[in-house]
């Protein structure tokens, strides 16, 4: 392959990638970093790549394995870290005042519970085993068959059905008793309480109903649920949307309370 | 050991035996990885209430079963051999899993307990049963082996 089809092709997977990377380690920081260095690294082993894969499951490989380094390190999250988090920025009067100024300026500053599940998400999957997280991510939203998955990740086709399995029924879990988009009786309700803050003219429930799996949560079952769960996350790119940077931000503020607490 | 499933036990006057084996069409891999998820348990395996600690070798785990729902058993890993054999136990009692891969892709898991010593015939009388629970225990492996090995998402 040539670097200039290498560099064009590249430019088509960054978005993805850059995306997967803010996902597994939580920092916009750490996700440009990453994908620089997968970069240059790709370009300077181009000549070993044979085409056994796909150019965008090599460079996954490759952005996992600079991600683990660096994750390897640090901490895993706990499953209740929105409600950890939650309590720390309502001590802080400095992060509303910051949110407010990004809703208020940015571009990519709107409130949208669908971003919110997505950033939820992102954070309550901190909790699991990174090798549950990563295969997860990698099949649920950036759709790579099982075998290919095994490839990124440097383990066996029977080890990720099993990292897939357990780190699905998890989150299912988790989402089932938490989060009251899906069920009465769950404990978070900071997306509706978010959208009190920053979009107060608009009725939660109206803007609630027009969402696929909040509608299903009556009569879908736990595995659908997630489905539409992950519907959502794969249709939001977290850099691009119109509440990246109130995302950004609230991800920012959740990653530091996290690496005080852990 | 016949691999239907069925628990049998032999008593003797200082030792009791439950044996059960069962073929599960599975990789290894993913039957070992259950068999040694220690905070995993409770979600696939019905027998288990919980169960604490690190399954590796040497360590420590605490367990809580249904068969004694107020007890925690507290057992070491004594055995560890990846994707073959594991056993845990306590003074009197040791339970060992093995796992035997089969040319047809089968593998068959064993499992076995044996609690004895001099002073067991005067408790034995207060000790359950272990077949229908080590019945569940297979039962409950298999499919959950089984439904992560067929998965086709």
């Amino acid at each position: 392959m040539t670097i200039e089809l290498f560099n064009e092709e590249f430019k088509g997977v960054s978005g993805k990638l850059k995306s997967y990377l803010l996902r597994i380690t939580a920092s916009a920081h750490d996700a440009e970093d990453i994908v620089h260095d997968t970069y240059v690294r790709a370009s300077e082993k181009l000549h070993t790549f044979r085409g056994e894969s796909s150019l965008k499951t090599w460079l996954f490989t490759i952005a996992s394995n600079l991600a683990k380094d660096n994750l390897r390190a640090q901490k895993r999250w706990v499953e209740n870290v929105t409600d950890i988090c939650r309590q720390e920025a309502m001590g802080n009067p400095e992060f509303f005042r910051e949110a407010m100024h990004i809703s208020a300026t940015s571009t990519q500053g709107a409130f949208e519970i669908k971003e919110h599940i997505t950033f939820c998400f992102t954070c309550i999957s901190k909790s699991l085993p990174l090798e549950q997280q990563l295969c997860v991510f990698l099949k649920e939203v950036y759709e790579f068959k099982v075998n290919e998955i095994a490839t990124i990740i440097d383990t066996s086709e029977a080890m990720v059905k099993y990292y897939l399995h357990t780190g699905r029924a998890k989150m299912t879990n988790v989402f089932d008793n938490r989060c009251a988009l899906i069920n009465k009786e769950g404990i978070c309700h900071q997306c509706s309480e978010l959208n009190g803050v920053f979009n107060p003219k608009q009725k939660f429930q109206e803007e609630v109903v027009k969402i696929e799996m909040a509608r299903e949560a009556a009569h879908g079952d736990k595995e659908q649920l997630f489905d539409l769960r992950m519907k959502i996350i794969k249709e939001i790119d977290p850099f691009e949307s119109g509440a990246a940077a109130l995302q950004l931000h609230h991800l920012d503020h959740n990653r530091n309370v996290m690496e005080k607490y852990v | 050991m016949a691999q239907n499933g069925k628990a049998t036990t032999e008593k003797k006057t200082f030792s009791r035996t439950t044996s059960i084996s069962t073929g599960i069409q599975a990789d290894p891999a993913i039957i070992w990885k259950l068999l040694t998820t220690a905070t995993d348990y409770p979600r696939w395996n019905s027998t288990v209430i919980s169960v604490e600690g690190n399954i590796a070798l040497g360590e420590k785990i605490k367990l809580k079963s249904t068969l004694a729902p107020k007890r925690i058993f507290k057992l070491q890993v004594k055995e560890f051999i990846n994707e073959q054999r594991l056993m845990w136990g306590d003074g009197p009692g040791n339970r060992i899993y093995t796992l035997d891969k089969k040319n047809n892709g089968t593998v068959t898991f064993s499992m076995v307990e044996k609690i004895g010593g001099f002073m067991f015939p005067m408790y034995a009388k207060y000790i359950p049963s272990f077949d229908q629970s080590f019945e569940q225990f297979a039962a409950d492996l298999k499919q959950e082996a089984e439904t992560i090995q067929n998965a086709t998402r």
